[in-house]
């Protein structure tokens, strides 16, 4: 598939139809999510969630200041539904989030619910469902912010956007349910069938020679981080998540899921051959490897129409470039003074149920019945007491304006990326693998410029620290970007200047038709309860956890298996006390008689 | 750093395994010199005292060779057929020596019972050829009576070395060879040592009391073995669930079926590298970290039943009859007792009831004898 044209035609399109303004425009879509069958790896035919009966779903390129209005119909039928701008701020909107259960209700099938937002924010991004584990089936697409003072502009001829994808060829709901089992104990995660690249597996981009490209590259796999390389030819990242950074020169590139990257790619002078890009899934992050798994896919950069697509050579190793290093070219430095700092240890392990499941500070996160920013709006004075959040929430209150710290110290041995609603933050730390917990008192050299993001990854068995200002009223999750971990509970929820939020937010009436719709309360606490806020009886629990060793069932039968060994062995002496009576021994000279040894009777 | 020359769970495997054999061995041997000492019948004492060391040998003989073949596959193809198979034939083995240990420890304490004459006869009648021809399955028993002391510590024998084998074999990795030779003689020596104290104090003890004592001893082992035969098949089953050796995950979460769980504690595994101390305790009480409904029920009703068969031989043995049963009219008499002695034998309590129900038994006899 060559990269269509409608990747340019469509804001070409929005242009035309808006009178080429230069100026905010209101860019209004009317999608209906239904299922389609896909089979973009040649390999299964799937039902897959769709836009308007297409799948890829539409590539969105649309411009900084614009508002933007998606009226979402639930067609599915079967699923409710959402949808969630990743990476967006959401200002002033932050009903417009998306998240399940923390922003809104699950749209139902049946109904319509209207997003509309402003775009403040340039560079690339994507959009998916944030409906419990849904998005891999399908519903995420990419979406490019263009900004007339890009600090690159004019340097590149062209742009060229794609994505990077894991592919399962079974529906998310079912592998969830063997996901978050006692069959699967370990916590192992459904390995994806196949990578995707710009959501096919024979991705071509013409080049004509000595044009310069600006390349934006998004993971929105569920699972996989992607190595990513184009043979002989050199990326210079401009661009991390939104940011626009100073050119770093890289070779190889790491995306985990949900993280993006902009690069400037200069084509070779004159070139009759074409080269192989490549994204390769990092597997390390999976349990087995299959032996019919392709972890790699391959595009090319068409210079040549008529020249072979060469197959890609052996990389000795992957050394990707460390996006820790980037620099912004807006110079925000480091925020020196921490006011309030969230430290966030992160474990797997196993509940009562027997499956496996992931924790902050021991907690396993549970959605809770009423969506936290409805409960910020419903509850008054009260709003700012963490307790009316609910125990599965991770909540946490923070103050306006405050400079909050992050500390993310990763007590399992697999790689995560961390996703935080509503803000991009300062990398100010990232350990080595196997370091452990953060040490305040011993760390690495703050930078005074930090890179910044939305989505950022911890080492196995390593920590991160993160800082950002609470300038964002508005309730924000912070979770980990793979699919299973954010349903298998390791999410946290920020509740930023939540009485600063009821004195600006407006809930549009539609998204509350929507709750009622799905029959999800609206008001009250974590459990629903308007009278007392801090009553949390009837909320959303985890499974209670494993017993730690013999509980009152184990000592009972202990205790039985014990005394009916005693009374076993009792009624053995007893009966070995026991004096034989006659007729036992006359059978035994029968027996003995019958095998025909003379028995001399006295 | 000293070389490693000692792997301690290589001696806690060795010891535990060889401990359960020794127990069954000197626990028969002693039996033999009590009851038919040297000076009772050396012949008979002889050739019964060979017929253990026989099992023993032949036993080990053939889980070394099994042992070796599975070691040979292990490395010649990479298969490891142990751990596949592992919980299965762990299973149906320690359901047939938890039976054969039963049956033997009743047989055991019951003859004991009997003078020293009558014992000697009783060797003397199973030594003896059958001069009937029975049916096929009365044949069966009566060779299995025959070759008892032979067939249970090659049974025991055979299931403890393979045991041994794949469980060293599980933990070898992890050690160099030269760690292996001295933990392996010690723990062997360790076993034998206390089967050595066990044959001693049987032959000082009197006899019922050492009877007594040991086939307590052996219930308590025949209890666990049962239990832990349950338990092993329920493994295998949680294994095929998870899809791999759920021991992999230690004692953690996820060595287990949380949804048979009766107790759980996440040490004292005696599984995991030899067990250690916990593996002996396995050994001899049936010890489990993670007891199961079905091996805790498993190791109560096997308790249960035993009891309810000493209470019921111990009926039969006073009454005569089974209780709620009356005894049998003399009509039937005549054709149980032709029945009856087709079938005959003194490990089988219900031949030997049969007998005793028959109310004519001095003339049966004596007719019987002349005709012998």
């Amino acid at each position: 598939m060559a990269l269509s044209l409608s990747n340019f035609l469509l804001p070409l399109l929005m242009l035309l139809q808006h009178g080429l303004v230069a100026n905010a425009a209101t860019v209004t879509f009317d999608w209906n999510i239904t299922w389609v069958t896909t089979n973009p790896d040649g390999m299964a035919d799937r039902p897959t969630i769709g836009i308007n009966g297409q799948w890829p779903l539409p590539a969105l390129n649309l411009t900084k200041g614009d508002r933007v209005i998606v009226n979402a119909y639930n067609g599915l039928g079967n699923q409710s539904t959402s949808l969630h701008f990743h990476g967006m701020f959401q200002n002033g909107t932050n009903e417009m989030d998306g998240p399940v259960g923390v922003n809104q209700c699950g749209i139902p099938p049946g109904s319509t619910m209207v997003y509309n937002f402003t775009l403040d924010q340039s560079g690339t991004y994507w959009y998916h469902s944030h409906q419990r584990g849904q998005y891999p089936d399908g519903l995420r697409g990419t979406l490019v912010i263009n900004d007339p003072e890009n600090p690159y502009a004019g340097e590149f001829d062209e742009e060229v956007t794609f994505s990077l994808s894991d592919w399962y060829h079974d529906q998310m709901p079912g592998l969830m349910k063997e996901f978050i089992s006692y069959k699967n104990p370990t916590g192992a995660e459904p390995v994806p069938n196949s990578a995707l690249m710009n959501d096919t597996q024979n991705f071509t981009v013409s080049i004509e020679p000595g044009k310069t490209y600006l390349f934006h590259v998004i993971n929105y796999g569920a699972f996989a981080g992607q190595y990513f390389w184009i043979e002989d030819h050199t990326m210079e990242i401009v661009e991390v998540d939104g940011v626009f950074t100073e050119k770093a020169a890289a070779d190889m590139i790491y995306l985990t899921t949900a993280q993006r990257v902009s690069f400037l790619l200069t084509a070779k002078n004159s070139s009759s051959t074409n080269f192989a890009m490549v994204g390769s899934m990092d597997t390390d992050l999976f349990d087995t490897i299959p032996s019919t798994l392709n972890p790699n896919v391959t595009g090319w950069l068409v210079y040549d129409k008529s020249s072979d697509l060469p197959t890609p050579a052996l990389v000795d190793e992957f050394d990707p470039y460390d996006d820790f290093n980037l620099v912004p070219t807006d110079g925000m430095e480091l925020y020196e003074n921490v006011d309030y700092q969230v430290q966030l240890d992160l474990k797997m392990d196993n509940l009562g149920d027997g499956a496996n499941y992931a924790f902050f500070n021991d907690v396993s996160y549970v959605s809770p019945k009423v969506p936290t920013l409805y409960t910020v709006m419903t509850s008054g004075a009260s709003a700012s007491s963490v307790g009316i959040y609910g125990s599965n929430t991770n909540a946490f209150v923070l103050g306006k304006d405050e400079v909050i710290e992050i500390v993310l110290n990763n007590d399992d041995a697999g790689k995560h990326p961390f996703h935080l609603h509503g803000h991009n933050f300062q990398a100010v730390v990232r350990s080595d693998e196997d370091a452990g917990f953060y040490d305040a008192d011993n760390h690495t050299a703050f930078p005074a410029m930090p890179m910044r993001r939305d989505t950022f990854m911890v080492r196995p068995n390593g920590n991160f620290v993160v800082r950002f200002k609470a300038d964002n009223p508005g309730v924000w999750l912070f979770h980990c970007h793979i699919e299973w971990h954010m349903d298998s509970g390791l999410v946290a929820t920020m509740i930023e200047a939540p009485l600063e939020l009821q004195k600006t937010l407006t809930i549009p009436q539609n998204h509350f038709d929507v709750c009622k719709a799905a029959g999800v309360p609206t008001t009250g606490n974590a459990a629903g309860n308007t009278e007392d806020l801090l009553d949390l009886s009837g909320e959303n629990k985890s499974p209670a956890p494993l017993p730690a060793g013999f509980t009152a069932r184990g000592i009972v039968a202990l205790v039985f298996s014990c005394v009916s060994a005693f009374l076993g062995m009792a009624v053995i002496s007893w009966y070995g006390a026991a004096p034989l009576r006659s007729k036992t021994v006359i059978a035994a000279k029968r027996r003995i008689s019958q095998a025909g040894v003379v028995v001399e009777d006295k | 750093m000293a070389p490693n020359v000692f792997a301690v769970p290589v001696f806690f495997i060795c010891f535990r395994e060889c401990l359960e054999t020794s127990i069954i061995v000197s626990v028969l041997l002693a039996f033999l010199k009590q009851t038919l000492g040297p000076e009772q019948d050396p012949k008979i004492y002889k050739r019964l005292v060979k017929q253990v060391w026989w099992g023993v040998g032949l036993g080990l003989l053939i889980c070394l060779a099994i042992g070796g073949g599975m070691i040979g596959a292990f490395y010649a193809y990479g298969i490891d057929h142990f751990s596949n198979t592992e919980d299965i034939w762990e299973g149906v083995f320690g359901i047939i020596a938890s039976i054969i240990i039963t049956i033997m420890g009743a047989a055991l304490l019951r003859v004991s019972k009997l003078q020293d004459k009558w014992r000697v006869k009783l060797a003397q009648a199973l030594e003896a050829k059958d001069t009937k021809k029975g049916k096929a399955t009365t044949r069966f028993k009566r060779w299995c009576e025959k070759y008892a002391m032979f067939l249970l510590p090659f049974i025991t024998v055979l299931r403890e070395g393979l045991e041994a084998v794949v469980f060293i074999g599980g933990v070898s990795l992890s050690f160099p060879a030269t760690s292996f030779p001295l933990a392996v003689i010690c723990g062997l020596a360790a076993g034998a040592a206390v089967g050595y104290l066990i044959y001693r104090g049987g032959n000082t003890a009197s006899l019922q009391i050492f009877l007594i004592g040991s086939t307590c001893f052996l219930y308590l082992v025949a209890a666990g073995l049962f239990s832990k035969a349950i338990w092993y098949f329920e493994n295998n089953a949680w294994n095929k669930i998870v899809g791999g050796d759920s021991s992999e995950v230690g004692s953690g979460p996820g060595s287990y079926d949380i949804r048979k769980s009766v107790w759980h504690v996440n040490c004292c595994n005696p599984e995991l590298n030899g067990g250690g101390g916990w593996g002996i305790f396995n050994a001899i009480f049936g010890w489990t970290n993670s007891a199961t409904y079905g091996s805790v029920l498993g190791y109560n009703f096997y308790w249960i039943t035993v009891m309810v068969g000493f209470f019921l031989m111990r009926y039969k043995e006073a009454n005569g009859h089974l209780p709620f049963m009356k005894a049998k009219g003399k009509p039937e008499d005549a054709t149980m007792s032709e029945t009856s002695s087709e079938h005959g034998g003194i490990f089988s309590e219900t031949d030997l009831e049969k007998k005793t129900d028959a109310h004519q038994p001095t003339t049966t006899t004596a007719v019987r004898e002349i005709e012998g």
